[in-house]
């Protein structure tokens, strides 16, 4: 295991880029109200990975902090965004964003 | 205050509480409140009488005056005229009382006999009315102290004879004469006014005896003309109120009121009132304005009397009697016989007052015929009518031993001593019109007693004529459907219209004014009311003023011409010479200052006899020829027409004077309101159009630029946002991946910024 070189913190940032855009690009590609937020639970976490790699690099422990409250506000987020989701079912009877235009005229 | 001033106020105010009364409450009081308008005249006559007896009988004195004045209006100094104070005042003097007298009982007797000749007529309380204001009218000129007041009162008497004249306005005929009436008044009180205003620049007062002695006293600045000019401006008023020529043509018209107010108004009183305001203003005459005066008056006497011999209306006959009359009082003025002219002012009221009354009488009887050819045979059924009628006829026609003989050969002995002092042949024009006048008075009034009194009755042989009431001027009112078409004969009028007519015809004897039935001089009317002294005759015109060129040769020619060169001196020896030598003129005791007038009033005495002889000689001229035409028919009335046809239309239409003015003033007038109204319609109009025009141009060019700029830029505005708009909301998708890519390539482009600036 000598060629591997141990895990550093760009590999946490390369991991955390590789979530961030594919979190991404289920938001933007993503039809589905629901996709779209597992989407953004992807961005969360992909900033989360960033606040741990640079607090173990950092020595601190504000990162760590912060990433629990990300979680907190996560959870937070996920479960008003369902019950908004589950009342636009209710009213479109659809979970499309594409079609959920009534706004806009 | 005078306690004769004071009763001539109360005088003066009963008629209008007469008026004020029977104008608001006549329909609710009992006989539509007559015994008013009779109790008040009979009380205002009283206290006139009263008057008369304190001044005239017992202070017997002519040179009686009283006054008495106070400030009505005072303006201060009114910029570009000067003081402007106007005063109402009284004055009394002989001639007012007699006047005042004159006027009460004419209007007391007239409102007695209205009583029996307007019953039953449905304005009857305002009929008596309006006799109230007339005589509170005619009462202001008579009492009048100076030329405003009396002005106001000239105008209401004008105002109460319109109202009056057009008394049955419901006749077309009635409202014409009215107008008539009316308009030619105002000609002449338009003169009238300008003669006041002349006066009035000069001395800043209206007061008769204040101008006087300012002009005595020499103070008029402007030239001698301007003063002739006052004169005859003045005298206008008197033209138009007194019916002299040219402005006579409306009192024959004027017969369209009632009868009783002919007697009052257009015979008696009202039409005196110019030869009493002339009177009024004698002294300021010039010899160059009494000429003219005597001129007109003269034409107007004889132009009056050609008219009246032809006419049928028994009323028309009158009514240019009293032209002719009104012009021989004016002659008497011009020619400067003073006192006989008002002297015959006095009786003739008297005595055609009483033949419009009888006049009056006789149409109520004839159901209200007034065709003179229709009528005869009037004297067997009215008696009394017919005495008094005569009486008052012989009185007008100027035969002895009535009162019309004594001042209407006063006139005329005046007349001729003017020309002979004059010296001029055409001046002989006056006294031969004069007399010539007389004798055609007399056949006139001659044929009028005859077709109304003798002969066999002529009702029979009037045409039918179903249109009849059309077009025959005659009173209508309701009593002429009742009691009279039930009883078909002719009779005496009861006494309320009987007593007037012999109270007047009474008047108009010789011995009420005078003990000698040939000589009025002798009477006391002529010594109380002597010539007054003139203030602007030669004496005084000499002064920084060229002579009048027509009066110093005549001067020259009677006086040495010593005394021409300095008249002021000269002149009051001349008039006491005169006055030495004629024996009525040194017992009337009256010296002139003024040689002229001295030479007039002197030759007017001489000439008494001479114009005793031919007034007589004149009158039974006249008279006899009516007889041979009428009574004996030796000249048939109706071939000579025919024989003498032009001269008979001539007569008939009166000269054509209406037509003349017809075809000048009223097509003149029409004419030039027709011009106007044709630069109205075209060059007045046309400007205001024009000027519409161009407004509605220029606000069609404003709403263009209103709605192409203002609208546009609005609009643009509008438009730009709009589109702006519609653009930016494409951007608005809807969808949420939009944004989030619009979010990203942000976030790209950003970072793309920053980090070219973190190379450079």
């Amino acid at each position: 295991m000598e060629h591997l070189a141990p895990i550093g913190l760009n590999h946490y940032l390369t991991i955390s880029a590789i979530l961030l855009g594919l979190g991404l690009f289920a938001v933007m590609t993503r039809k589905n109200a629901i996709v779209i937020l597992m989407g953004v639970e992807l961005i969360l976490n992909a900033a989360n990975i960033n606040f741990l790699a640079f607090s173990k690099y950092n020595g601190g422990m504000e990162g760590v902090m912060f990433s629990l409250f990300v979680i907190v506000l996560a959870a937070a987020e996920a479960a008003i965004a369902l019950a908004v989701v589950i009342n636009i079912y209710k009213l479109f009877k659809s979970v499309d964003v594409s079609s959920i235009d009534t706004m806009k005229e | 205050m005078h306690s004769l001033i004071q009763l001539s106020i109360v005088v003066l105010l009963l008629p209008l509480l007469s008026f004020v009364i029977l104008i608001f409450f006549n329909r609710r009081l009992p006989r539509r409140g007559d015994f008013i308008g009779v109790g008040i005249l009979g009380t205002a006559f009283a206290i006139s009488a009263y008057i008369f007896w304190s001044v005239v009988v017992q202070t017997y004195d002519p040179a009686f005056r009283l006054a008495w004045d106070f400030t009505w209006i005072d303006l201060g100094n009114v910029p570009g005229v000067g003081p402007l104070q106007i005063k109402m005042g009284i004055v009394i003097d002989n001639l007012t009382s007699i006047m005042l007298a004159m006027v009460t009982l004419i209007s007391l007797l007239v409102h007695l006999y209205s009583t029996g000749y307007m019953a039953g007529d449905k304005n009857y309380g305002r009929y008596f009315a309006f006799l109230g204001i007339f005589t509170f009218s005619m009462l202001g000129i008579v009492l009048s102290d100076n030329l405003f007041s009396i002005y106001i009162f000239w105008e209401l008497v004008g105002l109460s004879s319109y109202l009056l004249i057009g008394f049955f306005f419901e006749k077309e005929s009635a409202a014409d004469a009215q107008k008539k009436a009316f308009l030619a008044n105002r000609v002449g009180d338009i003169g009238m006014w300008l003669g006041i205003l002349i006066l009035y620049s000069q001395f800043h007062t209206f007061s008769f005896s204040e101008i006087y002695a300012n002009l005595a006293a020499g103070k008029f600045a402007m030239s001698h003309a301007w003063l002739t000019a006052a004169g005859i401006l003045l005298f206008m008023g008197c033209v138009g109120k007194s019916a002299q020529f040219p402005l006579h043509i409306w009192l024959p018209d004027a017969m369209e009121g009632p009868t009783p107010v002919s007697a009052l108004i257009h015979a008696a009183t009202m039409v005196a009132a110019g030869v009493y305001f002339v009177a009024r203003i004698f002294v300021i005459l010039t010899p160059d304005a009494l000429h003219v005066i005597a001129f007109i008056g003269a034409s107007t006497a004889f132009m009056a009397a050609t008219i009246a011999i032809t006419q049928n209306d028994i009323k028309r006959v009158l009514a240019y009697s009293t032209v002719s009359q009104l012009g021989y009082m004016v002659l008497g003025l011009g020619v400067g016989a003073y006192s006989a002219a008002l002297f015959h002012l006095v009786t003739h009221a008297f005595f055609k007052a009483c033949l419009f009354l009888g006049s009056g009488a006789i149409i109520h009887a004839m159901h209200h015929e007034q065709d003179m050819r229709w009528m005869g045979g009037l004297r067997k059924h009215m008696p009394w009518t017919f005495a008094t009628f005569t009486l008052a006829t012989l009185a007008l026609a100027g035969l002895p031993l009535t009162s019309g003989f004594l001042s209407k050969d006063a006139i005329l002995a005046g007349a001729i001593g003017f020309a002979q002092v004059e010296g001029g042949g055409i001046f002989y024009l006056i006294p031969v019109l004069g007399f010539f006048s007389a004798m055609l008075t007399a056949f006139y009034m001659g044929r009028q007693i005859w077709l109304v009194f003798f002969g066999e009755s002529r009702t029979h042989l009037k045409p039918a004529d179903p249109h009849h009431s059309d077009h025959h001027a005659h009173d209508s009112h309701a009593s002429h459907s009742d009691d009279h078409h039930t009883e078909h004969g002719v009779h005496e009028v009861s006494w309320n219209m009987r007593a007037p007519l012999v109270i007047l015809a009474t008047l108009s004897v010789f011995f009420v004014y005078s003990p000698d039935p040939l000589d009025g001089a002798k009477g006391w009317f002529m010594k109380m009311i002597p010539t007054p002294a003139t203030v602007v005759g030669e004496a005084n015109h000499q002064i920084g003023e060229l002579p009048l060129g027509t009066h110093q040769p005549v001067l020259a020619g009677v006086a040495p011409t010593t005394e021409v060169s300095a008249p002021e001196v000269a002149a009051p020896a001349h008039g006491e010479a005169h006055a030495a030598a004629g024996a009525e003129h040194a017992e009337a005791g009256h010296h002139y200052a003024d040689a002229r007038q001295a030479e007039i009033v002197h030759a007017g005495h001489a000439a008494h006899y001479t114009a005793i002889y031919i007034s007589s000689i004149m009158v039974v001229l006249g008279i006899g020829l009516a007889f041979v035409v009428y009574v004996f028919g030796i000249i048939n009335p109706a071939t000579t027409a025919e024989t003498l046809r032009p001269l008979y239309l001539f007569s008939l239409n009166k000269w054509y004077w209406d037509e003349i003015y017809d075809a000048t003033v009223i097509k003149g007038s029409m004419l030039l309101a027709t011009m106007l109204s044709w630069f109205d319609t075209n060059v007045v109009d046309g400007l205001v159009n024009g000027i519409a025009f161009l407004t509605k141009k220029f606000a069609f060019a404003n709403a263009g630029f209103d709605k192409y700029v203002v609208d546009g830029m609005v609009n643009f505005t509008a438009f730009s946002v709009n589109t702006t708009g519609a653009l930016l909301r494409k951007l608005q998708t809807g969808k949420v991946q939009t944004y989030v890519v619009m979010l990203l390539l942000a976030v790209f482009g950003y970072f793309v910024y920053y980090y070219t600036r973190l190379i450079n």
